[in-house]
């Protein structure tokens, strides 16, 4: 009797090719922007968690996060169902959950502290059970803690700056899902490039995280140091040599090996990244925030990785200043939020290399993230950047807006205003759901 | 039919000829998929970081025998895959245990990787995967005598299984329906790469499973005289 019928008797054929099937060809999906290795919710979300930042005179003060009940026909949907508040105000900005989706880790830019929630033990009531206080300390000097991105059994963090001289000069840090340090990976510099090939220039600067396990490959973006995002915005701007400081670049990983492979000139602050989910859609979009325009980071024919601009994002001589994307699961559509005018714009994307704007809305006096759900049907913007850059006029505003998509028409469903509610300035969205534990 | 049909996926998925003469790396042999479309690390080009101490706790083996799993994981590179026999999800277990069987395949064809590699499948469902239960899941996948050693464990139970999960951070929940047809269990997928010293070395999920790659590690582990300072 053969091996393989060997294994057939005892395992049962259908078990055995699954195995076999399941081993060699891995097909990946997720909610539209969440890490592959994560759990996803296909269906309806039932919460919205939104890390806070605290606002001096305004409830506690303190940063927190904020839970909404969004269950259709639930008693309390569209209401804020509980929050969490954390010590003092720590820049919060952005975050992520682990690779299984229990724990939600949310970082503040200013006093560099990451807060571990519990967002399975009661999806309706995130709790805090760990701060880890020592993130410069543990990766010898990185300032900032930006993106959290989800690998099995660990947290890649993209720093923002560092203690030095608190320039945008950075490094990616990983620590296991239980707060353990692992280690620190510094992003290529022009005079230290870790083997890197430089297109232009290496800034060694950091902000999102996104990887493509089935190329191997991890991407990340750039932003500016310490000393830029805590400065008034008005100071930055006026400043020559702070806006010098400003990220221009993207780098290309070695997934596994953690070794950076190529350097892009990406001018203009490119910010967030998607990757498209599609079994043979190789490529990226990224938008660059000063310059106003939609970039596609693709592999060509030849296998190599490439970065070029495709399409302005509305017009860059008003400076609309993109900051936020969500990618349809179908990688038909884009959405691209745009502080400055508070718009949303969605781009038909069926030709990554000829996006096409099909629609456009304000959603406030300024917008931020902006979030879809699995299916494309809801989508939620918050309205916070930074706490010395948001809008300080008359018509600020802070808010979680949920709208219905239905392809060509945003629809509102419900919204929060933040400042009434006594709560602070909303920033990240993550979507939970009790569906996903048990 | 089916089991021709099995043969088939199997054949073209390892290399079809055992060699006299193995080449250095069989592994490679497998090219590129469509799931793992690149090409593989050098072994030694690159560090893997020491993650944790690999969990400890009471096993059973699946001849009925007690041990240490801390006694098992040391000693020589290990690859620990945490399962349960009942899973029908494609993208968890029988994912898991089928990239096993490839890197024991693979080892049939490399002397030094049988004889400096451990793979252990490890059950989180006691009640079920009983000693018995498990040398039938074992010596499905095991042929006798040739590759890498395999074991297959479970646990008297769950007092004795907690431990050694909490110890390597893999959690296991209950389905509310315990009737769903890929398991009664929630899981992520977590497989283990443990040094010599007994010390976590990298961690596998979906989509990583590639034996390529995890053999590179495999390879890099067996090369370092000393493994890193945490």
């Amino acid at each position: 009797m053969s091996l393989h019928s060997v294994v057939t008797r005892a395992l049962g054929a259908p078990m055995l090719l699954m195995a076999v099937m399941a081993a060699a060809a891995p097909a990946l999906a997720d909610e539209t922007c969440q890490s592959p290795y994560m759990p996803k919710i296909t269906g309806q979300e039932e919460f919205v968690y939104l890390w806070t930042l605290g606002v001096e005179g305004l409830g506690d003060e303190s940063d927190k996060v904020v839970t909404v009940d969004v269950r259709p026909g639930s008693k309390t949907f569209g209401k804020v169902v509980h929050t969490a508040s954390v010590p003092g105000r720590n820049e919060a900005h952005h975050g992520g959950f682990t690779d299984d989706r229990r724990h939600l880790w949310l970082g503040g830019l200013d006093t560099s502290k990451i807060f571990v929630f519990d967002v399975a033990t009661d999806p309706g009531k995130p709790r805090l059970v760990k701060t880890i206080d020592t993130f410069v300390k543990d990766s010898g000097g990185v300032v900032g803690p930006h993106g959290h991105y989800a690998l099995p059994g660990r947290m890649m963090i993209a720093g923002l700056s560092n203690n030095k001289d608190h320039s945008g000069r950075t490094a990616l840090v990983e620590y296991t899902n239980e707060g353990e340090y692992i280690a620190t990976h510094w992003m290529p510099i022009d005079s230290e490039t870790y083997g890197a090939r430089i297109e232009k220039t290496a800034d060694g600067y950091g902000y999102d995280i996104r990887v493509l396990p089935r190329k191997n490959i991890m991407l990340t973006s750039s932003f500016t140091g310490w000393s830029n995002y805590m400065m008034d915005v008005g100071k930055v701007v006026s400043d020559p040599e702070a806006m010098k400081r400003m990220g221009q670049t993207m780098v290309l990983w070695d997934l596994h090996t953690r070794k950076p492979l190529k350097v892009f000139e990406v001018p203009g602050v490119p910010l967030e990244i998607r990757f498209a989910w599609g079994e043979n859609h190789n490529y990226a979009f990224t938008a660059t925030n000063l310059t106003s325009r939609l970039w596609l980071i693709y592999e060509d024919e030849k296998g190599e990785w490439q970065a070029k601009d495709v399409c302005d994002i509305g017009d860059p001589a008003k400076v609309p200043m993109p900051v936020a994307m969500s990618i349809s699961a179908d990688d038909s559509e884009l959405f691209v939020t745009t502080f400055s005018d508070g718009m949303v714009r969605v781009y038909d994307i069926t030709d990554p290399h000829k996006p096409r704007q099909k629609y456009e809305k304000v959603i406030g006096h300024q917008v931020n993230m902006v979030s879809q759900s699995w299916d494309g049907k809801r989508v939620y913007f918050s309205s916070s950047v930074l706490s010395r850059w948001d809008k300080k006029d008359e018509g600020s505003e802070e808010y979680l807006r949920a709208y219905a998509w239905d392809g060509k028409e945003l629809t509102p469903t419900f919204d929060v205003d933040f400042i009434a509610e006594k709560l602070g300035k909303p920033h990240l969205m993550r979507f939970g759901s009790a569906s996903l534990y048990n | 039919m089916k089991r021709i049909v099995v043969a088939s996926v199997v054949l073209c998925l390892l290399p079809s000829v055992l060699p006299a003469g193995a080449p250095a790396r069989p592994e490679l042999a497998l090219g590129r998929s469509a799931g793992y479309d690149y090409d593989p690390p050098e072994p030694g080009s690159y560090r893997l970081p020491v993650i944790r101490p690999a969990g400890d706790g009471d096993v059973l083996t699946a001849e009925g025998k007690k041990a240490r799993l801390r006694d098992i994981v040391s000693g020589q590179v290990t690859i620990l895959s945490f399962i349960y026999t009942r899973c029908a999800d494609p993208r968890a277990c029988p994912m898991a245990s089928g990239a096993l069987y490839q890197i024991h395949e693979i080892s049939r064809q490399d002397d030094e990787i049988a004889r400096r590699l451990r793979l252990v499948t490890f059950s989180f469902d006691p009640e079920h995967d009983t000693p018995t239960r498990m040398a039938e899941y074992g010596g499905a996948l095991r042929p006798a005598g040739e590759g890498s050693e395999w074991m297959f464990l479970t646990t008297r139970g769950k007092r004795e299984l907690q431990p050694i999960l909490d110890g390597y951070g893999q959690r296991v929940d209950p389905k509310r329906n315990p009737l769903d047809p890929l398991g009664p269990f929630y899981h992520v997928v977590r497989v283990y790469l443990i040094d010599q010293r007994g010390m976590v070395r990298n961690i596998y999920s979906y989509g990583m499973l590639d034996p390529r790659m995890v053999l590179a590690d495999v390879r890099t582990l067996m090369m370092e005289s000393s493994p890193p300072a945490r």
